[in-house]
Order: structure tokens, then C-alpha cells, then sequence
């Protein structure tokens, strides 16, 4: 389908926070408790709309565990958003927050939008981090917070298109250099100028073509 | 889908009877399946999803997971105790069906479900025999074809296998041929499985690199000694278990070994499914990471992982079509793991080329990524690899080809700039300017030479090669490039009698001032008394002098403690700004001058931090007092004594390094009896600078940002051959500033020749700054004009280096 942005997401943060099964609620309106552990990552993808624009949402669902982060890093670069998710319910995963804030930080284009989420918010009653701390860490390393529930989906559509919504107003304050796909931003094919010629022809179109989502 | 009918399912049972135990279900289930191949007839076309063996399999794997979560302290459920018991021999089963593919998708289905069954579970007890004898068995059976329709699913496994060995590395040995020699028996289905499923049996795999002929080419064997031992108490299976993980037992592994994991894994690096393709370097890349040195060796010596990875770049590279616009090379910004989505998207293509050479530069990614996050002696291995197998067997023909070479040095300069790994940008650099002692690398001889070609975008895309290779400075390739000559301070001629480098003819006493005169000898000084410019051009003189006071007081440096220093920085200073006479200036406020200053000390401090860790000398040692501290980078002659003394005293210092001393004597005692020679690159970049009004205004641009680089390196020695205009040398001694006088003096006497040359000069001023990219390919240029405002901008950009280093002696002694 057409689009006229496509962005880069990545999802992030510790083991168990849920990031598997938010991906999988916003893409696929549903929810799955049991779900197998995260290897290298996952991808999935939305057609969302912005100010009347067509945007194609490009997810990459990351593994949370630490044996794994290697391939995490090779995904910061080249993302225009991030959701850093942690888990309302264990102190732990908020504590970690400020590593994957630096890590995040350190291999990333420094445009790129953080979105903090405190997930599990269905699990009220075994809340360990409370709201006002969530808040608090987001307004000082200057990040947009929200608390979502992957199970009952409060909150995640408008975390997903929170995100999208302020990579779209930096793109259009012309802080993101969009032809620099490294920024995780590509231009849709009605959009883009001078290419054409060769977006027609499929020049070298012949390879295998995965990932048919959307 | 499955779960949700099945819940359903369970609800409705457990309303007419009372629930059974969770194993009397598993067994349920399991004799489900086996009821269903008993009858099974082997002609029978129907698609396994159309049967209910994906429902008992869900349900067998979804009660281990429901009891695994009762479980307490580690220990093992009733289920997965009958799978390790082999009371159920599920993944046995498993792998027939795997191997038989019966009913069609059987293959499929068995691969997710044994993958599901070590994600879903947090202890899968992999290091029983009864789990993974299948798994290898499955493993086997099912690599045999590249371009498998379940090549998804296989390599699915693979990885997850690599999670699994990653979060307990001693369960690689399940995966080397110490424990998977026996292939008779991985090729077969046991005999009680073969009563239980009764399949057709499965031919030998084809590809399988287990299976390659050993006896042949006997290699000598070199041990790997497994010496792992860690204590890990927390595996209740391992008693249950016959136990293999060796967590503390010592393996030998020797060259004949194999490490199926990863050989497994390269087989999949030629699917033509991107997807496959990423999880398989996902894999190796979960694999080369752990930081266990025996896992690393096994990757190094007992996988040809490194050799395979780098083939790949290879032929990549050479999939490159030659007809590609060189100019397109460096727009390309590609990140490996994007990559395989990216190319499901068929509008993936913007200029001729554009997808092989993203594959060719996602690729690249993807090693420098991998020797970045991979064990050091991987990443060595990987990274000499790199320079044989890619750069001298591969990458350097093209640059030697005259009919190649412009497009090869144009991806080879982008391949420079984007890598990032220490391994990797060293063996870069040395490919590039040789190792050793190697006094003449060709590889170098042909890059300078190509810059000086006639052809000016191949002189272009060396040139921007060049700039790389600075940018990303070795210790080796400066001191390969420029050091080996001026860290002799050859090209200083001693004041004092001395003479060292005087060549041609000792020359008078009192030389220095006679130099200077005939530095300063330019034909506007002797034309003033008659020139009408001559008063403009002393008020200018004025201005730009009043301009540096203005910085240096702006900037606490006016003239108080550091009287002296502080008038020789006004000096240097204003031998660049003053190069060109006023008449001739396109911009004579000289308004850019603080933005450079500006850039100049950003850049400054990038390469202070770069060269931090090199063994220069630097200005001085600890003994050394402030005052003469400074003189390091305020260039005077006296001060050049200082440095000098105070190398000599450093190196004393240690014993280490009296060796060094005595080599750094007898080489500038060699040079003492010869003239100064500048070496071939600093002769090539005089030479190119000489030549400016004739070359177009791109090769200028990126001659002058090299010299500025080189500029700005923290080396006393080579800043004050680069940066002291007034620094004694002889007279067949060429220096940086003389090229820039005699340029200089080309550019007075020609330019005004020019009709109406003061607009042309401005026009062309105003052209070039405005940056419009049409510009270049508009055919008329006035290149002699265009070398005019290169160099002045470029005195300033020097003069403003030359104030930054300065200024920064001061701070950072004073």
C-alpha cells in the first residue's frame, strides 16, 4: 500500500516487560500470554494515519536479555523511535531504565524519539512503580511517558502513534534529514522526486522479496 | 487460534468429568499422535495442518509450559521428566517426522514445535541425552538442501539453539564432533521410534558440512582445552539427566573438529530469503559474542565462519556493477539488520546499482558490527581475513586498474569511512600504508600517484580516500604517511652552525633574516611606492593586525605573562592572513575568520582526544617549566630547541626507550647528510598545492582539508614544519608556507591580468558560496580565480589552526 513516510521503530527494554506483546496487540489486536522468548528480534508493521497522511509503522521487536544485546545495538542506528518499555509491577525493570536510556543513547542518531512506557498497568494491584515516577524520570532525560496495558490495550495505540506523531512534527520543523535513510525515515514512493526512472523499471528489483507485510 | 478452541475444548471437559492429571493428558495426547501414524497410509496426500496432530502437539507443549510455571526451585515437571526419561520420546518423534516430512508439512511443523519448546520453556534440559540427541539429529536431517521450503523454520531452530548455547555456553559442545561423531547413528531413526512411526527412511544429507570426507588432508592436531568450570547449582535436571553439559569437564578440540552450530548457520547465509539470511548472522553474532576464549577458537579454528563471512563481502563486491556513478557511493548511510526488509519493498532502488551496493555495504556493516560486538580473537581473525581475503585479494586489483579505479577507490574511501571496529580500521590502514619496516609500499605508491593523474576524479576520489584514511588515523599510517620524515625534524635547519639539513651549501650566517626577506619578497612590497593600492593594503594590514589583538585580548591572551609567545602567535598569524595582498582578496573583512576559529578548536579537541592513547611526544615533559611549555606551539626557533631537548630527556626517562633514542639518533644523523625529503605523500600534497590554479575547484577543496587535517595533528614536529612560517629551513627544503608564497605570487601576477578581474573574483566568491550544486556542472569555470579563493580561505583556516593550538598550549599549561 501506499505511504507517504515510512518510519523505524524499535521496542526496548528488559526480559518480561511485555515488549513482545505490545507489538502484537498494536499490529494484531491481540493479546497472548504465553509467549516464546524473544531471540535477535522480531518485526512487525501498521499502516497508521497523521494530519491525513498515510504512515507506514516498521517495528522491530527487540530481545530483552542481556546475552542478547549485541544484536540490539544493531538496531538503535538507523531508528527514527524508540519505546522503551518497563514493567510497573517489578522495581527492577524501572531501575534498569537509565542503562538502556545510555545504551540507547550512545548507538543511536540523536533525533531519535524515546517514548518511556510503564506496561502491565492492567496489574494494579501489584504496582511497584508508581505513576509520578514514571513521569518524573521522562521529564528529566526528556522523553513522552504513558502507561499502557498490552492485555486489556489501554494506552497502545497512542503510544505507537505518539511516537510517530513527534518524529512527523520534527520532520516537518526539519530536524530529521529525511533523505538520510540512517535517520529510519524513508519518504513514500508518490513522495519521493527524480527516482522515477528507476522505482518503475525495478532495476535490480529482482531480488527475494520477504517480509510481504502490508 | 489453536489454544483459545482448545480452552474451550478443556472447559467443556471438565464439566462432564472430573479433570485428569496433567501427564494422563500429555499421554492422551501423545497416544493421539501415535494412534494417528499407526493407521497413517504413506500414499495419503492430506496437508498435516489438516489433521489433528498440530492440536496434540500444542497441547503436549503447552502443559509443559503450564507446569513448568508450578514448578518450584528449578526442578522438572511430571512431562518434561517423561520426554528427558524417554518414558514419551516426543522429540524423537519429532525428528522423524521431520526427516519423513509425513504427511506433508510434518517437516515444518516439527521444526516450530521443537523450536517452541525450548523458547517456551525457561529450562529445557538441552543437556539431556534425550533432548538433544533429536535435536541434533534434526539438525542433520534436516540441512540437506539450500533453498529448503522450511529453511525458515530450520534456521528458526539454529537460533534459537545459539540463544540457548549463548545463555549456557557449555552446551556448545553438543554442537562439535566430539559429541556428534557418531553419524551413523545421527542419520538413522532409533529402532523403537521406527516401530512407533513408521516412516519411510531418510537419505543422507547432501550439503551437511558434518559430512565431508575427514580422512583426507590430515591436519595437525592443536588442542583446544576446554577448561570450563562453573559452578550452577541451579539445574535440578541434571540429575535426572544423563548429564553432558561439561560444566566442568576439559574437552579437546582439535582442526578436524567441526562446530556444527555455526557451519550449520553459513549454510543459510546463501538463501535467497533475506529474513533467513539476517537470522543466520543474528545467530553467529549471539554465538562469536560470548566471552569464553575456547567458544572463540572453536569459531576461528574449527568453522570456517571468518573465511565464509569474508568470501561473502567478496563476491558482493564484485557484483558492484563497473558502470556505476561514482558520486553515488557516498550517499549510501546502511545499517545490516535493516537491510532484509528493506529489500521486500520493490521501489528499493535509486540509481543504477543502488542494490548491490547496499547489499555489498549492508554486508560490510554487518562484519564491522560483528568485530565490534564478537570475542578479540574472532575479531582478529576475522579482521586479517578482511585485509587478505577482501582487500589484497579482492579490492586492490581495482584500484590499480586504470579503468576501475576511479569507481574501486570511490567504495573502498566509503568502506573507510563507515567502519567503525578498531580491528578492522587497523587492518585497513595498514593494507593501505604498509606494515613493517616496508620502506616503499606499493599500494601507497599507486594511491599518491593516482592522485596526481590527470584524471581528476580519479585524483578526486583518492584524494577523498586519503581523507579518510586520515580521518581515521592509526598511529601507523600517520607515522606511515607524514611522521616517518618530520619526526626527525630533518627539515630543520639548526641555528647555531649546526647546519643539518642545509643540502646545497651552508649557508651565511645571519640566513635566517635573508630567508625571511626573501619570504617576504613578494612583487606587491616592492610595487607600494608606486601601486595606488599600497595605502589600502597597509590599512588593511592594520586592520587584520588590530583584529588579532582584539582575539587574543577577547581571549585572555594579550601581552602579559607570555609577552614573547603571544607576539610570535601575532606573527604567524598574520603570515597567513596577510599571504595575499588586499587588492586580490575576495573577502578582505575577513569575517569567516572567527567561525574558524570556532571549527578549528572543535576539530582540535577531536583530535587531541583521537591521538590521546598514540606515543607522541608531546610539547614537553613534566620537568619542563610553563614559560617554555608554550613554545611548543607558538613555534619559534628558540623554542624548537626545547622540544627537542626535551624529546631527548623523555626518552631518557625510561629504559625502554633508549633504544629508541639511539634509533632516533642514527636516523637523524642519516638525514643530517642528506637534504630533507619530505616523503612522498607531503611531496604529492606540495606538489597538487602548487598546481591549484590548475586544477578543478573539488580537488582544491579537498587537498587544502587534508593539509588542514594534518594541520591540526598534536605533533610538534609536524606542526612546526606545517604551521611556523618562520621556522629556519633551508632553502631546498620545501615547506607548506613557501608552496603557498610561490602559489601566492603565481596568483598576483596572473590574476590581474584578468579583464575586470576584481568583479570575476567577486562573482566567482559569491558563486562558489552559494553552494548550488548546478554549479559544477556548469562548463565554464574560472579555475585560476576558484584556486584564488581556496587559498585564501585556506590561510585562514590555517591561521586560525595555528591561533587554536596555540591558545590551547596556554590553557592546558597555564
Amino acid at each position: 500500500m501506499a505511504y507517504a513516510y515510512l518510519f523505524k521503530y524499535i521496542i526496548i527494554g528488559d526480559t518480561g516487560v511485555g515488549k513482545s506483546c505490545l507489538l502484537l496487540q498494536f499490529t494484531d489486536k491481540r493479546f497472548q500470554p504465553v509467549h516464546d522468548l524473544t531471540i535477535g528480534v522480531e518485526f512487525g508493521a501498521r499502516m497508521i494515519t497523521i494530519d491525513g497522511k498515510q504512515i507506514k509503522l516498521q517495528i522491530w521487536d527487540t530481545a530483552g536479555q542481556e546475552a542478547f544485546r549485541s544484536i540490539t545495538r544493531s538496531y538503535y542506528r538507523g531508528a527514527a523511535g524508540a519505546l522503551l518499555v518497563y514493567d510497573i509491577t517489578r522495581r527492577e525493570t524501572f531501575n534498569h531504565l537509565t542503562t538502556w536510556l545510555e545504551d540507547a543513547r550512545q548507538h543511536s542518531n540523536s533525533n531519535m524519539v524515546i517514548m518511556l512506557i510503564g506496561n502491565k498497568s492492567d496489574l494494579e494491584s501489584r504496582r511497584e512503580v508508581k505513576k509520578e515516577e514514571g513521569e518524573a524520570f521522562a521529564r528529566e532525560h526528556g522523553l513522552v511517558f504513558m502507561e499502557t496495558s498490552a492485555k486489556t490495550a489501554a494506552n497502545v495505540e497512542e503510544a505507537f502513534i505518539n511516537t510517530a506523531k513527534e518524529i512527523y512534527e520534527k520532520i516537518q520543523e526539519g530536524v530529521f534529514d529525511i533523505n538520510n535513510e540512517a535517520n529510519g525515515i524513508k519518504i513514500g514512493p508518490q513522495h519521493s522526486t527524480g527516482a522515477g526512472a528507476g522505482g518503475a523499471g525495478g532495476a535490480g528489483a529482482g531480488g527475494a522479496s520477504s517480509g510481504g507485510c502490508c | 487460534m489453536l489454544s483459545r478452541f482448545s480452552d474451550v475444548l478443556q472447559t467443556a471437559a471438565d464439566v462432564l468429568a472430573p479433570p485428569a492429571t496433567r501427564l494422563e493428558d500429555f499421554e492422551y495426547h501423545w497416544k493421539m499422535i501415535l494412534n494417528f501414524y499407526e493407521r497413517f497410509d504413506d500414499n495419503c496426500k492430506i496437508h498435516i495442518e489438516d489433521t489433528k496432530i498440530p492440536h496434540h502437539l500444542h497441547q503436549m507443549l503447552q502443559l509443559i509450559v503450564d507446569e513448568e510455571k508450578e514448578q518450584q526451585g528449578g526442578t522438572v515437571g511430571p512431562c518434561l521428566e517423561a520426554i528427558v526419561q524417554r518414558s514419551i520420546c516426543l522429540l524423537d518423534a519429532l525428528t522423524a517426522l521431520a526427516a519423513a516430512d509425513r504427511p506433508p508439512g510434518a517437516r515444518s511443523l516439527a521444526l516450530t514445535a521443537a523450536t517452541a519448546l525450548l523458547r517456551r520453556t525457561k529450562q529445557p534440559c538441552v543437556n539431556s541425552v534425550h533432548i538433544y540427541r533429536p535435536l541434533q539429529r534434526m539438525l542433520v536431517q534436516c540441512n540437506e538442501s539450500p533453498a529448503s521450503p522450511t529453511e525458515k523454520e530450520e534456521v528458526e531452530l539454529l537460533l534459537t539453539l545459539c540463544g540457548l548455547v549463548r545463555k549456557e555456553p557449555g552446551l556448545a559442545n553438543i554442537f562439535t564432533t566430539p559429541f556428534v561423531e557418531d553419524k551413523t547413528s545421527l542419520l538413522t531413526v532409533p529402532e523403537d521410534i521406527q516401530k512407533l512411526i513408521p516412516l519411510k527412511k531418510v537419505h543422507t544429507p547432501r550439503k551437511n558440512p558434518l559430512f565431508v570426507d575427514l580422512t583426507q588432508n590430515q591436519l595437525p592436531n592443536v588442542s583446544i582445552i576446554r577448561t570450563y568450570d562453573r559452578d550452577d547449582s541451579s539445574n535440578g535436571a541434571e540429575s535426572l539427566a544423563d548429564d553432558v553439559s561439561c560444566k566442568s569437564q576439559k574437552t579437546l578440540y582439535d582442526e578436524n573438529d567441526k562446530f556444527l552450530l555455526i557451519d550449520l548457520l553459513l549454510s543459510y547465509l546463501d538463501s535467497a530469503d533475506n529474513q533467513v539470511v539476517l537470522r543466520a548472522c543474528e545467530g553467529i553474532m549471539i554465538v562469536s559474542s560470548l566471552p569464553e576464549e575456547d567458544i572463540a577458537n572453536l569459531v576461528t579454528s574449527c568453522s570456517p565462519a571468518c573465511e565464509t563471512i569474508v568470501d561473502k563481502l567478496a563476491a558482493r563486491y564484485r557484483r558492484i556493477p563497473p558502470t556505476v556513478d561514482p558520486n553515488d557511493v557516498d550517499q549510501l548511510n546502511i545499517t545490516w539488520a535493516y537491510v532484509a526488509q528493506d529489500f521486500g519493498d520493490k521501489s528499493y532502488s535509486k540509481f543504477h546499482g543502488y542494490r548491490e551496493l547496499t547489499t555489498f555495504f549492508s554486508w560490510l556493516d554487518y562484519c564491522d558490527t560483528l568485530m565490534k560486538e564478537c570475542h578479540q580473537s574472532i575479531a582478529s581473525h576475522l579482521s586479517r581475513t578482511f585485509r587478505q581475503n577482501f582487500l589484497e585479494g579482492t579490492a586492490e586489483a581495482g584500484v590499480t586498474d586504470l579503468r576501475l579505479a576511479v569507481l574501486a577507490t570511490a567504495v573502498l574511501s566509503k568502506c573507510l569511512k563507515v567502519v567503525d571496529s578498531t580491528d578492522l580500521i587497523n587492518e585497513f590502514s595498514n593494507w593501505l600504508v604498509g606494515d613493517g619496516e616496508v620502506a616503499e609500499w606499493p599500494l601507497l605508491h599507486t594511491l599518491i600517484s593516482n592522485c596526481l593523474s590527470d584524471n581528476y576524479d580519479l585524483a578526486l576520489e583518492t584524494l577523498r580516500f586519503f581523507e579518510s584514511i586520515i580521518e581515521k588515523g592509526t598511529e601507523h599510517s600517520m607515522e606511515r604517511l607524514v611522521l616517518s620524515r618530520v619526526g626527525t625534524r630533518g627539515y630543520c635547519r639548526e641555528p647555531g652552525g649546526g647546519g643539518a639539513a642545509a643540502g646545497g651549501g651552508v649557508p651565511a650566517a645571519g640566513g635566517d633574516d635573508t630567508d625571511r626577506d626573501r619570504l617576504n619578497d613578494l612583487p606587491l612590497w616592492r610595487e607600494r611606492e608606486t601601486n595606488r593600492e599600497a595605502m589600502k593594503q597597509l590599512q588593511h594590514e592594520e586592520h587584520v593586525s588590530e583584529q588579532i589583538n582584539d582575539i587574543l585580548s577577547h581571549e585572555g591572551l594579550d601581552l602579559g605573562g607570555h609577552a614573547g609567545a603571544a607576539e610570535n602567535i601575532h606573527t604567524i598569524v598574520n603570515s597567513y592572513l596577510l599571504l595575499l595582498p588586499r587588492a586580490l582578496l575576495s573577502d578582505p573583512v575577513g569575517s569567516d575568520y572567527e567561525h574558524y576559529i570556532h571549527d578549528a578548536h572543535r576539530h582540535y579537541q577531536y583530535w587531541l582526544d583521537i591521538t590521546s592513547t598514540f606515543d607522541w611526544p608531546v610539547g614537553l615533559t613534566g620537568n619542563d617549566n610553563t614559560a617554555s611549555s608554550t613554545h611548543s606551539y607558538d613555534s619559534r626557533p628558540e623554542a624548537d630547541i626545547h622540544i627537542h631537548d626535551a624529546y631527548y630527556n623523555n626518552n631518557n626517562n625510561s629504559e625502554q626507550n633508549l633504544d629508541k633514542q639511539h634509533n632516533t639518533k642514527k636516523e637523524t644523523k642519516r638525514y643530517e647528510n642528506d637534504e630533507f625529503d619530505e616523503g612522498p605523500f607531503l611531496r604529492m600534497l606540495f606538489k597538487l598545492l602548487s598546481n591549484m590554479p590548475y586544477q578543478p575547484y573539488q580537488v582544491n577543496l579537498h587537498l587544502t582539508s587534508i593539509i588542514s587535517k594534518l594541520a591540526l595533528l598534536p605533533h610538534p614536529f609536524l606542526h612546526e614544519y606545517l604551521l611556523n612560517p618562520t621556522l629556519p629551513v633551508a632553502k631546498s627544503t620545501p615547506t607548506l608556507f613557501k608552496t603557498m608564497q610561490e602559489l601566492a605570487k603565481k596568483l598576483t601576477t596572473e590574476i590581474p591580468r584578468i579583464k575586470h578581474y576584481k568583479k570575476v573574483v567577486e562573482s566567482t566568491r559569491l558563486q562558489l558560496m552559494s553552494e548550488d550544486p548546478s554549479y559544477d556542472e556548469v562548463g565554464e569555470h574560472n579555475q585560476l580565480v576558484e584556486s584564488l579563493i581556496v587559498l585564501e580561505e585556506f590561510c585562514k583556516e590555517l591561521a586560525a589552526i595555528a591561533f587554536v593550538k596555540y591558545q590551547h598550549s596556554l590553557h592546558a599549561h597555564g
